[in-house]
């Protein structure tokens, strides 16, 4: 039971450690919150599953509850930050390397 | 100023008892008539901004029932974007084709739009990044880090996959 504890742990240290290559590698802003939604979701989603799993090898079934609890708060508030920062980011003029296509520039050219 | 009715209050009630207790995880008196309390004060305050629609929607077992389904499905499509995105940031490659895709959403209610807004934005390789409405239809700005499809309503199958259909039998 501990070792599936760990292998949840072990995932989610991969995931952080990709998207952290990513946020160093990837070229423009947005490219990196992309790259950071890895490290904010099976990054830590990893971790809090495999801190699930060890509380519960405790038999401590206030702090499992409360660590599934915190995971259901990151996945309802993450999103919202990341799409205002992203919103953000193109009203003030971040610009994009090698946009395929904008339809947003297009619809909104003042913004 | 819209009144709010006391189904909201209530509804809203419920649900902050109810983490109030998962969160205490202790049961003696003292505890629940304080969480009663607070909850109480909290729903009369923010009921009208937490609930727009019918208070009880979510209380259907059938409604119920598909929500925790799409927990797994939801999680399923997490995993496949995930290992997607890692594998792109690890190649030495980097093999990414960004842009900003316009996609129509189908879906009516608030909720809906706003759950399937950031299950998008959740998975990694996609996010939202705004909502319009034009001639009754909802569309979003969706910023894709592989720009598979430009046509809007193949970039929409693609990008949202199953999950607009399960969301439309949870909010319609």
């Amino acid at each position: 039971m501990i070792y599936v504890a760990y292998i949840f742990m072990i995932i989610g240290c991969f995931f952080a450690f990709a998207g952290t290559v990513g946020v160093l590698r990837m070229p423009d802003a947005y490219c990196r919150m992309q790259s950071s939604t890895n490290i904010a979701t099976l990054g830590t989603l990893g971790a809090l599953l495999g801190g699930f799993i060890f509380s519960l090898t405790l038999k401590n079934t206030s702090m499992a509850l409360k660590i599934l609890f915190i995971a259901i708060f990151i996945i309802i508030t993450n999103p919202v930050a990341g799409h205002a920062i992203c919103k953000a980011a193109y009203k003030s003029g971040v610009k994009a390397e090698k946009l395929t296509c904008d339809d947003y520039g297009r619809d909104f050219p003042n913004e | 100023m819209k009144s709010t009715k006391f189904s909201s209050i209530f509804s809203t009630f419920i649900f902050c008892y109810l983490f109030w207790i998962l969160f205490t995880w202790t049961f003696t008196s003292q505890e629940l008539i304080t969480g009663a309390v607070v909850s109480f004060l909290v729903a009369v305050l923010t009921a009208r901004f937490f609930i727009h629609q019918n208070a009880f929607h979510l209380f259907n077992p059938v409604r119920f029932f598909n929500l925790v389904l799409y927990i797994f499905v939801f999680l399923k499509e997490l995993w496949k974007a995930n290992v997607d995105v890692a594998k792109r940031a690890l190649n030495p490659n980097l093999p990414i084709n960004p842009g900003i895709v316009k996609v129509p959403v189908g879906l009516e209610s608030e909720y809906g739009m706003s759950m399937l807004a950031n299950s998008i934005t959740l998975t990694p390789g996609t996010i939202t990044m705004d909502i319009t409405e034009e001639n009754g239809k909802n569309y979003f700005y969706i910023h894709w880090i592989d720009v598979a499809e430009k046509d809007r309503e193949k970039a929409g199958d693609a990008i949202k996959g199953t999950l607009e259909n399960w969301i439309r039998r949870i909010w319609k």
